[in-house]
Parts: structure tokens; sequence; C-alpha cells
């Protein structure tokens, strides 16, 4: 048991120098399964204990972040990979959408991330058909899970000053549990806006690539903080706990901006407007101001 | 993000509209408009800026005959793909007689 235990262990340091991506501090056998993949990291088991959390969650786009992606990332597949970039679906290329989308997918095997890939082209072309409702059922349980910002995201912000994030670990702003259940560990940085913005803003590919398909830690960090803007996302968007709105929630979008708007009547001068009926009348007229303002830490609208 | 003006008068009947839009518009590096996230990498930048309040100004004249207006002024928001909800609205009759 030792042996194999080292075994792993030497396999793992190995893989970390070889390979660079953000769990290279996790070393298990890769889920070759979606089931096999969740039941390891499944959100549901938090929830055990997290109930009110879990349930706010549940009410959250992070919830469903697969499936209601699912035209951007059958695009990125079927029209970026195949036909512009003339490359091949692999796990590197999948996690260019699903390392933000449903991060646990890094502990996947490489075929299991390709037909995940494959599932979301179903389940997007086809999905009135008995593939593409098994399909849609499948990705829906992926999503942006408990372990995905308290363990795989987690030290993201700074992992050269706070490690990569250990296996089973639980990472949190206080590091209270008030059980046994999971090790917990206090990283105040799952506070920072810099935390979210790992993945809600442009996102840097290991490879070099960037995909945009929101630019609100750009307008965040020179717009916003430029303009001497000081709160956090979580500030702003844990109004709702774990549930975290934004922009789908309309609540949220009118706290965001403010609207004032004037409304006056006067009578033009006669003779100067030529395209009314009776040049020589006074001409009913109104002048409407409004302001708009942008309350948000973000440019509005975004992505 | 849509803020849309109309002045109609008492009959309901359409005098004046105008929309005022905030977007941004993504391009790759040939400078062609695109939609999918990893074919953008700049953005035109078409938005309203955080912290920052922008103006719309409307003078607006009706015809001699005009008696009475009702002027609308909404702010939409795009929550979910192309359904547009109302966020804030601002209402108000003008009557010349």
């Amino acid at each position: 048991m030792r042996k194999y235990k080292n075994t792993w262990l030497l396999l793992c340091s190995s893989l970390f120098w070889v390979v660079s991506y953000p769990i290279a501090g996790q070393c298990t056998p890769e889920a070759t399964t979606i089931d096999e993949l969740v039941e390891k990291y499944d959100s549901q088991k938090c929830g055990g204990c997290h109930e009110e959390i879990y349930q706010e969650w549940q009410n959250s786009w992070h919830a469903k972040a697969v499936n209601s992606s699912l035209g951007g990332i059958r695009n990125f597949i079927e029209v970026g990979l195949k036909k512009e970039w003339n490359t091949p679906l692999t796990k590197n290329e999948v996690l260019k959408c699903l390392d933000c989308h449903a991060p646990i997918v890094n502990f996947a095997s490489e075929e299991l991330a390709r037909d995940i890939g494959r599932l979301i082209v179903t389940a997007k072309d086809f999905p009135t058909t008995p593939t593409g409702t098994e399909a849609l059922k499948e990705l829906a349980k992926l999503n942006v899970g408990c372990y995905a910002c308290h363990n795989i995201k987690a030290t993201g912000v700074a992992p050269g000053l706070r490690g990569r994030p250990q296996e089973g670990v639980m990472y949190g702003p206080t590091g209270e549990d008030g059980d046994d259940f999971h090790t917990s560990v206090e990283t105040v940085d799952l506070k920072t806006s810099a935390f979210c913005m790992q993945c809600h803003g442009v996102y840097h590919a290991p490879d070099g690539e960037t995909i945009q398909c929101n630019t609100l830690s750009g307008s965040y960090r020179h717009g916003y903080l430029a303009a001497g803007g000081s709160k956090t996302c979580q500030e702003c968007h844990s109004a709702k706990g774990h549930m975290f709105p934004g922009g789908h929630d309309l609540d949220t979008v009118k706290q965001g901006l403010g609207f004032n708007v004037q409304i006056a009547k006067y009578k033009h001068l006669p003779g100067q407007i030529t395209s009314v009926k009776d040049a020589n009348k006074w001409v009913p007229s109104a002048i409407v101001t409004a302001f708009i303002e942008n309350r948000a830490g973000h440019r509005i609208p975004d992505g | 993000m849509v803020l849309e003006v109309t002045a109609k008068d008492a009959e309901g009947n359409e005098l004046f509209k105008n929309e005022k839009k905030w977007f941004e518009i993504g391009i790759d590096p040939d400078k062609d408009m695109r939609y999918g996230a990893w074919q953008i990498k700049e953005i035109i930048d078409l938005t309203l800026p955080p912290l920052a309040t922008q103006k719309e100004q409307y003078l607006i004249h009706f015809d001699t005959d005009t008696d009475e207006v009702r002027i609308d002024a909404k702010l939409y928001y795009y929550i979910n793909g192309s359904k547009r909800e109302l966020v804030h609205d601002v209402s108000k009759t003008l009557s010349f007689f």
C-alpha cells in the first residue's frame, strides 16, 4: 500500500513539473465517466451541512453554467476548432470553455473531456431527439459547483504565494466549518475581486489563447477602480448569498442603474419651425433630458 | 441597454420616437466584427462606463394643432438573449391648451 502511495506521489510530482494547469497540486486518477467525475466532487454532499448555501447556489447561474451556455461552447467546438483552427477536439481545447463553465472537467480523462465536448454539440444541435435530451441531462450535472470556487480556483489569484489547492481541502474566507467532514483552510482571496476575475473577464488559456466571453474584469480594473471605486464584486453580487445575481437578475440591474428624467414643455417662436401646419402659430415643444447613471463596478452592458 | 423616448398624442398616435443604445462590438485581429468568444480579441466600447452618468437630451417640436402629448422615457436591459426587460420608466403628460 505504501509502495502504491509513493508511486502516486512520484507520478504526481512529475506531472507537476511537466504539466502546468490550475490543479497541478492534485493528483488523483482521472474520471472516465461524468457520473464518476460528479460523484467525487458532488455539490449535494456540501448541501448536507450547508443547506441554505446549497439552495441559494441551486438557483444560481453557476449551477447551470454549461447548459445555459451551450450555444457559445458548441460554436467554439464546431466553428472555432473544426473550421477556423482546423484543430482536433482535445481536453486542453475543451478546457478553454470548461475550465470556467465546469472546472471539475480538469479531473476528467482525455477521452471523457472529448466526450463532454461531443455531448455539448449533440445537446445544442439535436435538443429534442432522445440523444439530445440525454446529452442535456448528462451535461446538467456539470456546473460551477462548490469545489470549483472552494478548491480548484481558490488559490488561483496568487498561486505563487498561496500554493496550489490541495486535494479534498475546502478553502473559504474564514476557514471555519464547525465539523471535521473536510479540512478547511482560510483564504481571504475568495473575498477579492481578483478571485472572480479568473473567469469573469478575458480568460487566458495555458497556451496563450484568449477567450473573451465578457469584459467585466477589464472595466472593473481600468474603469471602476480608476474612477475611484473601491467595492469588490462580492459586495454587490452577494445580496442573495450564493445565488450571486448579476445581469440576469432584474433587481440587480435596477440597483446598478440610476434613471433621472426631466420633461418640460414650452412653445417655440412662430416662423422658425417650417414643418408645422401653421407657421404663424406658436409651436408646442418639449425638452426631455435623461440622466442614466451606471452605479455598477463595471461597464453596462457587458459580455 | 436601450433608452427609448416616445411622444404620443391623446389618441395614442406616435409623434416622436428615438432609441439610444449602449453596447460593445467584439472584433477579431482583422477588425472584423465577431460574436465568438474565441474570435474576439478587442472590443469597440460603446457601453456606459462604471460610475459615469450620461445625459441624453431631446428637443421635440409638435404640430401647431397638438393639444396634449404623453412623453414616455423607458430604460430597457437585455436580461436574457433577445428579450428586453423594462428597468426604469418615467412618463409625463404635457398640455398645450
